[in-house]
């Protein structure tokens, strides 16, 4: 091979063994992510790397009922109308006033001088949204129970019990119904997810060295890193194992480097930051391939299980700055409040109301969430940037 | 537009004329000049044979004469192959629809507008008063003459010349440019046989009374379509010119200058293309939903994968023809990576690759192209793959199965009683009708079960275990590798190959056993090197010698007005 010199590249070594050594690992439901130990691990990869590609990448929903006992969020124009006196809500709803309903409605989201409550969020004061009201989530233990530099909040149990489970994102946009959709099925925020990363425009890699064990291991580098490699796809859109990927060394593309152990089977990394690409919608003013943003995970790590399957599947968790949970609709501007009826304003201040993390040295309050992403991966050859590159891409 | 009243009659005059100058001995007053288009070479010339160009021969011609920037946009008819013989042979007896010559037009105004427009037309146009004249009538028969015979692979005659430079004048009074005029005069060369046909002329041959043989012309166009797939370049056409071809030794010196060629490269991609029947790769399909890694990018890498792997051992690395069943080397782009399960470095374009030790991925037969070429959409099939090895690679023809073949038992491939090929063709070749066929094939096409229906390896089907044991002509081996080594061992490969390449340049299949024992006898002596096998096949003086008997009559019948 020609160039391989220059690069590091995973070998998919092992996986067969390690698909047969991990059958006795609990079988992945979605968001369950506690490992249990395996009375057979197989051998490590000849080699000790490991690569994937990410196919999953979005916030685990836990859905039932009790979750958002008073429905979702309300969407702008359904708050309008709930503000109004009933007598005008039934004026309102006639179809011969449905213009001015609509006019009504949408100056709620515009203000003076041109602005938005999604372009300008921070200069509209907007009600709290609802939040999340049962006490399960999924997420890590970010402040290990302990506080420290984080404000203070309330805490979540995973579903299989784990307690102490920080997701303060989740608790704030949990209820929104792009991310809740209806009881059981994902939301937009799923779905959408999912095409942003089969389409190849912020893809991620994970490139895991020095595997020496899978039941314990405590020096394992882990490459966490967006490639701008397509991954193929069957025909329902399901990622196929084996593919080949290099990571970007070009654009805002990120490469993270983390210091990661293994046990029992159970991958996960010490707290650093964590920052990965995202890409909304097509034709921004700085690209044809759309506004490009961040992921920004204070204080991130990884909790990844390897699954029977040749999978690894976990969280990513970390503290995100409130607006970042929101850029998506504050790119969409004003469409994203009149045509989605997206409550920017609310969002942020309600994300700020609970942020948790990363206080401000100045105001001495937290800008951040504490937010978790669930991350399922499957086996890939990665290619890792030329040494000469150095270890930053960003 | 030309405002010639009627520049379509023009055009269709002169193509009229042309064909009629080939094919009727009947006089056409339209044209009276092309009447007289082929420039005898001795008193009884005769044409003995006419190859219609393939779509890849025309494009090529098209951008060596006018450059790759210059956009060739059209449908080409195909040229139908006969069966178990080359396209190269097909194209010998092809004709020109009406439809397909309304393509051929079509292509010949558009090439022909883009030669002659603002951006190109200085390369092109020659002038009496050199480089910096204005262009003038006097302009039009100096660059019509040279692009003439660089399109009809020689010097038009002072007929043709007068003809070409008349429309172009006439053309040029009516659309009031001299571009426009010879604009219209080039785009009826592009449509004249004389261009979309390679006419073979014999002259007698002086060494052997009563014979003929391929004239000077002709022997620089099968010399430069055999070797590089295109028009005979500046060079081929003045040694033609002057009657080195004719000459044993300077067609030898010519011959070896070609193949030692970057270009030569091209010339075996359109021969193995040919002999490998990659015509099928346009029409390949798998279902999605039983082979999710086969897809538009695998499909397109397929065939490039082949033949890379072929022109890499047999050129770059001047191999062992036999070596292309037993090699690991080949190259990779990412879509096919995806395919074999191995890793490539490069995001874009092939990278080089060896398959590891052991691997039975041995040659052109461990190839997903192969693979999948001879499967069905679904499934793999063992017999295909025998029948490609027999009739493709040892020019063996194996008989088409009987119209009323019950084929339950092997399309069965869910029937977990009968979980593999192998079982399921044991219970089909119950029937003694089918069994003597199969017993060519599938011993041989067997021992490739472990690629399933686009060459993606497997170890087990239905779950059971894959038996990849085989034979061919009493020979034993295992898999895909033991399959590529008895074909390297072979001498029917070696034969195969060499009649394939003598009927590729002539355009004829080899009947002559003799003639391709010797061929293979020499090819063997050369250790089965393809640059060697080429060389002899377009100096071999009997490849030139050509039946008395004329396409056209005799020149004195064809020139009778």
């Amino acid at each position: 091979m020609t160039s391989l010199k220059t690069t590091t590249l995973t070998l998919l070594t092992g996986l067969a063994g390690l698909a047969a050594g991990f059958a006795a690992v609990t079988p992945g439901e979605p968001g369950t992510v506690i490992a249990q130990s395996s009375p057979e691990l197989p051998p490590p990869p000849a080699n000790g790397e490991l690569g994937f590609v990410v196919e999953e990448f979005a916030p685990p929903v836990v859905q039932g009922k009790e979750a958002c006992p008073d429905g979702t969020v309300p969407k702008l124009k359904e708050a309008y109308l709930a503000s109004l006196p009933e007598a005008e809500r039934a004026r309102l709803a006639l179809k011969e006033n449905e213009p001015e309903f609509t006019r009504r409605w949408q100056a709620t989201a515009v203000g003076p001088g041109n602005t938005n409550i999604c372009s300008q969020p921070d200069r509209f004061r907007r009600p709290l949204l609802r939040t999340v009201q049962s006490p399960t989530a999924q997420g890590l233990d970010l402040d290990r129970g302990a506080g420290g530099e984080s404000c203070e909040h309330g805490e979540f149990t995973s579903p299989a019990g784990e307690t102490g489970i920080d997701n303060q994102e989740y608790r704030v946009m949990g209820c929104t119904l792009e991310w809740r959709g209806k009881d059981g099925i994902a939301g937009d925020i799923a779905s959408g997810l999912r095409q942003f990363h089969a389409s190849g425009e912020w893809t991620q890699v994970l490139l895991l060295r020095g595997i020496d064990s899978f039941d314990r291991d405590d020096d394992v580098e882990v490459i966490y890193a967006n490639t701008a490699d397509r991954p193929p796809a069957d025909a329902k859109g399901r990622f196929l194992p084996g593919a080949s990927f290099t990571v970007s060394n070009s654009g805002p593309r990120h490469r993270n480097v983390l210091k990661g152990r293994i046990n029992k089977g159970v991958l996960t990394t010490e707290p650093t930051t964590i920052v990965l690409a995202q890409t909304w919608g097509q034709g921004g003013a700085r690209d044809l391939r759309g506004s490009r943003s961040r992921y920004t995970f204070n204080q991130g790590r990884l909790r990844l299980v390897f699954r029977p399957d040749g999978r690894l599947e976990g969280l990513l968790g970390g503290y995100r700055p409130a607006f970042e949970v929101i850029q998506s609709p504050a790119i969409g501007g004003v469409g994203a409040a009149t045509t989605a009826g997206i409550d920017c304003a609310g969002m942020l201040a309600t994300l700020l109301h609970y942020a948790d993390g990363v206080r401000d040295r100045k105001t001495g309050k937290c800008t951040a969430v504490s937010s978790a992403m669930r991350v399922v991966a499957i086996p890939a050859f990665v290619n890792d940037l030329p040494a000469a590159t150095g270890a930053s891409a960003r | 537009m030309i405002k010639l009243r009627h520049p379509t009659l023009a055009l269709g005059l002169a193509c009229a004329a042309a064909l009629g100058t080939v094919w009727a001995a009947k006089p056409l007053d339209a044209a009276p000049a092309a009447q007289r288009a082929i420039a005898p070479a001795g008193p009884d010339w005769r044409i003995v044979g006419m190859r219609r160009l393939t779509e890849a021969q025309y494009r090529n011609t098209i951008a060596d004469i006018f450059g790759t920037d210059i956009r060739v946009a059209g449908r080409f008819e195909p040229i139908v192959r006969p069966a178990h013989e080359l396209i190269a042979s097909g194209a010998r007896a092809a004709s020109i629809s009406p439809a397909g010559l309304e393509q051929f037009d079509a292509m010949a105004r558009q090439i022909a507008a883009q030669v002659f427009d603002p951006a190109h037309r200085d390369q092109f146009v020659v002038c009496p008063g050199g480089s910096g004249a204005t262009p003038d009538r006097a302009c039009l028969r100096p660059t019509l003459d040279r692009l003439g015979r660089l399109l009809f692979r020689r010097p038009l005659s002072p007929d043709e010349g007068a003809f070409y430079a008349d429309l172009a004048d006439r053309a040029a009074t009516a659309g009031g440019s001299v571009d426009r005029g010879l604009e219209l005069a080039l785009a009826a060369m592009l449509v004249s046989p004389h261009f979309l046909y390679v006419i073979e002329r014999a002259e007698p041959d002086p060494a052997a009374p009563g014979r003929f043989r391929l004239d000077n012309p002709s022997r620089a166009a099968r010399l430069s379509f055999t070797l590089w797939n295109t028009t005979p370049h500046a060079a081929l056409l003045d040694a033609a010119a002057a009657g080195e071809l004719t000459d044993p030794a300077r067609l030898r010196a010519m011959a070896g200058q070609m193949v030692a060629s970057p270009r030569f490269a091209s010339g075996i991609r359109a021969f193995f293309a040919d002999m490998l029947l990659f015509e099928r790769f346009d029409e390949l399909a798998k279902d999605p939903l039983v082979f999710p890694y086969f897809n538009p990018a695998v499909a397109q890498a397929l065939p490039e994968q082949m033949l890379l792997t072929i022109t890499d051992h047999l050129l770059t690395r001047d191999g062992d023809y036999r070596e292309l069943f037993t090699t690991r080397q080949t190259w990779m782009n990412r879509p096919l990576a995806a395919l074999y399960q191995v890793p490539v470095s490069r995001s874009q374009g092939w990278v080089r690759y060896e398959f590891p030790e052991g691997s039975d991925r041995a040659g052109l037969l461990g190839q997903a192209g192969f693979l999948a070429m001879y499967s069905h959409s679904g499934r793999s099939s063992p017999t295909l793959r025998g029948r490609a090895v027999r009739e493709l690679l040892m020019c063996q023809p194996v008989p088409n199965p009987p119209g009323n073949v019950n084929f339950t038992a092997v399309q069965d491939i869910a029937n977990r009683a009968m979980p593999t090929a192998r079982i399921r063709l044991d219970a089909h070749n119950t029937d003694p009708v089918c069994a003597g066929c199969h017993a060519i094939t599938d011993p041989i096409g067997l021992t490739l079960e472990r690629f399933d229906g686009i060459g993606a390896r497997r170890t087990r089907e239905n779950d059971a275990p894959i038996d990849v044991s085989g034979s061919i002509d009493g020979k034993l081996f295992e898999g895909a590798a033991g399959l590529g080594q008895a074909l390297a061992e072979s001498r029917d490969t070696a034969t195969c190959v060499a009649s394939r390449a003598l009927e590729y340049a002539t355009g004829k299949p080899v009947d002559d056993s003799a003639r391709v024992d010797a061929l293979t006898d020499r090819f063997a002596a050369r250790n089965h090197r393809i640059r060697q096998l080429f060389l002899d096949v377009v100096t071999m003086p009997e490849a030139y010698a050509v039946d008395a008997a004329p396409l056209s009559g005799t020149a004195t019948r064809s020139r009778r007005r």
